[in-house]
Parts: structure tokens; C-alpha cells; sequence
């Protein structure tokens, strides 16, 4: 393991998150756990920070303050007063700033130091010292950029679009989850456990339990799927990796669920920290008109319910897994895009470690 | 492990504001009913309703269009 020497933050340039000092942030394993950096992430739901409202958030095992102004515009800064490393996230919202509760040091939305209340003129006034993501609200989430002190630009994002497609309907269903980020993510490239884990399901009951899988490349990622069977269960997963990395999956409806074919399911995982993360999973389906109303009518009465038993299921596997659970495996065939996720992950932590 | 700060959020209901109606839960499960017996389009539907105990808002039997216009105030 290697240890990066922190760079010194220099007045008046914006500094990124890996620049705050603090040891092994920057290693691999760090990396590994906490999550990749210079890429998109989802956040939170839309509505944890209504107009005037705040929200503190650990996120990539970083502290982070997301506030709204009253026009609905979103900023976030990370949870760090630059005068004395109080938290923001106890201060008060002015509006367009905050002020930290310790000294009145206010940060407006892009992490400058708009004013020093206690010394006016002091040098800290007008230089952007707190890491300010960039952000994007889509299909009712809020999605940010971490970048490290490299590549403090973001990257180009492509939204999935199931979630700008005006002919398909998604509901946000958001959940944190007592397990590193990666265990989620392998979770969903591993559409074998749908025959085990969620047979007693609305909509895993049915299909083979044996099956080959194969990885199939395309432009923004692989495909994982099974070669004998499709459309029956949790059959196939796409890895999308479009500025943020998303899988896109769809599973059978029973005919209780109307016309408009299987639901599906983009996920993202995003780690809290390295024992937690937030998982999003957005339910859609591909109707318009009254089917739309009809499938939207019956997810809020009924569907819901059956789908968050299924989510369950996973959170129920994975939080007990022992967090050691990937030092000793014995991996088979259905295991290649558990396999491929993680080496490429690693293989990015790496690199990013390292600074090439 | 976790503080009060970061309590664990695991939320069943996320797309609703309020506990269904009985009414809701009762449309809800007819038409799962109707669907289930293979209708799945509108005409078939608003037929499959009006075969069972449950008439539209107004009292009356199911129309395309009551049932359209209750699915918009429902579903948007």
C-alpha cells in the first residue's frame, strides 16, 4: 500500500476533496472501498433538500452539505468551514451562502468565501476554498461529480435514457444499505440469484435455475446474459458507463400488471463510506396514456410494496455478508461478470492511485 | 456504528403521499383482477370492472373515458 503525499492547498485555488489532508485517502484500497473517483455519482432524492432547505451527507467517505436556494437552485460544498473546519452543515442558510455557526465565515454556492463577518477584508473573502460538485437533477435525483485533484472538470455525462424518454415512466425507489458499494454493484451483475434468492417473488418465480452466461461488449459497457433464456426472469444486465456507471435490467411482469411489457430497473450504487452505500433503483416501464396512469396508479397501491419485499431480499443477503466474504471465494461460470466489474473497478482504483 | 445523523433510510412507500384509500386499494385490486384474466386493453378493462362490485366514482358503470380521466387523478 502506498500513501500519497497530500498536495498543500494553496489560497485561492479551488481545492477538490483529495486535497484535504488526510492520510491514505488516495491509495487503491482506499479507492476500492470508498469508491472511484473523476466520474459522475448519484446523491440523494431531489426532495431530501426542498427550497431553502439543507442536507448533510457522507458520500465517497466524505463529508458533504447540500443546500437549495429558494429559486431551486442546488449547490453542494463539502462539510468543511475553510477558516477553521467546523462544520457547514451546522451554520445557516442565508440564501445563496452559509454561514458557519463557529465564526460567521460565510461559502457561497461555489465554495467562496463570500465574507468574513468577524475581520471584513480579510484575505479568505473572494477565494474559492471549499469543493463546490457539480451537479444534475434527473428523474428525481440529484447526480454529482467527484473529481480528483486532477480532473476537477467533469467528465461528459449521458443521462440513461429511460429516465429523459418521454415514452417511459420511472419511480425512484432509494435506499442505504449497511454494505460496501461494490457487494451492490456485483449484486446487480449477478442476475443468477433472481431463480434463488427472489423465486418467492411477484416476478422472479419463473425460468430455469441452470444457465450459461456470456459478457457481450457494446459501446458504453457489457452486457452479462444468459445464453438460453430471455425475458423469463432477472435474465440479462447491462454495465453502462456513460459519465456515471448504471446498470439498465428488466424482469417479466405477471399479466396483473397490465399491458407495457417487464419493468425495469436502472441502478446505481454510490458509497457512503466504506461499510455503506446508497442504492438507487429506478422502476420503469414503457407506457403511455392510460396504461401509464393505470401501472403509475397501481405501483403506488400495490406494486411497491411487492417490489421493496424484493429489494429487501438483497439487503438482507449482502448486509450479512462477512465483510471479508470476496477473500474467499470459489467462483463458477455464472461469476464472470461479478469477475469482470471488479477487476475493472480495481484496475481503475489502481490507476487513479498511482496518478496515471 | 451508524449516528442519529446518518440513521439507515430504508423507506417502503417513496411514490405515494398517503396511506391508500379503501377505495384505492379496492380499485387497485379489481383491476389487477381484470388484468390478471388476460384483458389488457381498455375496452376489455372498463368490461371486466363493470362485471364486478365496484361502479366508477360517479356511481355509474365504467366508461373509457370515467376510467381515463380516474387513472389521470390517480396515476400522474
Amino acid at each position: 500500500m502506498t500513501t500519497d503525499t497530500a498536495t498543500p492547498v494553496r489560497p485561492g485555488t479551488p481545492v477538490r476533496p483529495s486535497e484535504v489532508a488526510r492520510p491514505g485517502d488516495r491509495t487503491a484500497d482506499r479507492l476500492f472501498a470508498t469508491g472511484i473517483r473523476n466520474q459522475w455519482y448519484a446523491v440523494c432524492p431531489s426532495d431530501f433538500v426542498p427550497a431553502g432547505g439543507m442536507k448533510r451527507l457522507t458520500l465517497l467517505g466524505e463529508e458533504w452539505l447540500l443546500f437549495r436556494r429558494a429559486d431551486g437552485t442546488l449547490h453542494m460544498l463539502e462539510d468543511r468551514c475553510p477558516h477553521r473546519g467546523a462544520r457547514l452543515s451546522l451554520g445557516k442558510h442565508l440564501g445563496d451562502r452559509i454561514a458557519c455557526w463557529y465564526h460567521g465565515v460565510q461559502v457561497d454556492g461555489t465554495g467562496t468565501v463570500a465574507a468574513v463577518p468577524g475581520l471584513p477584508g480579510c484575505n479568505l473573502e473572494g477565494k474559492q476554498l471549499v469543493a463546490a460538485p457539480h451537479l444534475v437533477e434527473t428523474g428525481g435525483a440529484i447526480l454529482a461529480y467527484f473529481g480528483d485533484s486532477t480532473h476537477a472538470e467533469p467528465v461528459p455525462l449521458t443521462l440513461p435514457e429511460q429516465l429523459t424518454d418521454p415514452g417511459t415512466t420511472a419511480f425512484l425507489c432509494y435506499a442505504e444499505w449497511n454494505v460496501n458499494w461494490r457487494y451492490a454493484v456485483e449484486n446487480l451483475l449477478d442476475p443468477m440469484h433472481g431463480s434463488f434468492l427472489h423465486r418467492d417473488s411477484h416476478s422472479m418465480a419463473e425460468g430455469q435455475t441452470t444457465a450459461r452466461f456470456r459478457i457481450r461488449e457494446t459501446e458504453r459497457g457489457f452486457f452479462f446474459e444468459k445464453t438460453d433464456q430471455s425475458g423469463v426472469n432477472f435474465d440479462w444486465v447491462e454495465l453502462c458507463r456513460t459519465g456515471v456507471d448504471w446498470v439498465d435490467l428488466t424482469i417479466p411482469y405477471p399479466p396483473t400488471a397490465g399491458p407495457g411489457g417487464p419493468f425495469g430497473i436502472v441502478g446505481m450504487a454510490t458509497p457512503i463510506d466504506e461499510d455503506r452505500c446508497a442504492v438507487f433503483f429506478w422502476r420503469y416501464r414503457k407506457v403511455t396514456g392510460w396504461q401509464r396512469d393505470t401501472w403509475r396508479f397501481l405501483y403506488r397501491t400495490l406494486l411497491e410494496d411487492r417490489h421493496w419485499e424484493v429489494l429487501e431480499q438483497d439487503r438482507v443477503m449482502l448486509e450479512d455478508l462477512r465483510s471479508d466474504a470476496d477473500q474467499a471465494e470459489n467462483l463458477y461460470q455464472h461469476d464472470l461478470g461479478v469477475v469482470r466489474v471488479r477487476r475493472m473497478y480495481r484496475t481503475e482504483a489502481e490507476a487513479q492511485a498511482t496518478g496515471s | 456504528m451508524t449516528s442519529p445523523t446518518h440513521a439507515q433510510y430504508l423507506d417502503p412507500h417513496q411514490s405515494r403521499t398517503a396511506e391508500p384509500t379503501p377505495y384505492e386499494k379496492k380499485l387497485a385490486a379489481e383491476i389487477e383482477e381484470v388484468f390478471g384474466s388476460g384483458a389488457h386493453d381498455l375496452p376489455g378493462l372498463v368490461a371486466g370492472l363493470n362485471a364486478r362490485d365496484l361502479p366508477a366514482p360517479d356511481g355509474s358503470p365504467w366508461t373509457e373515458e370515467t376510467f381515463r380521466t380516474e387513472m389521470r387523478r390517480l396515476g400522474a
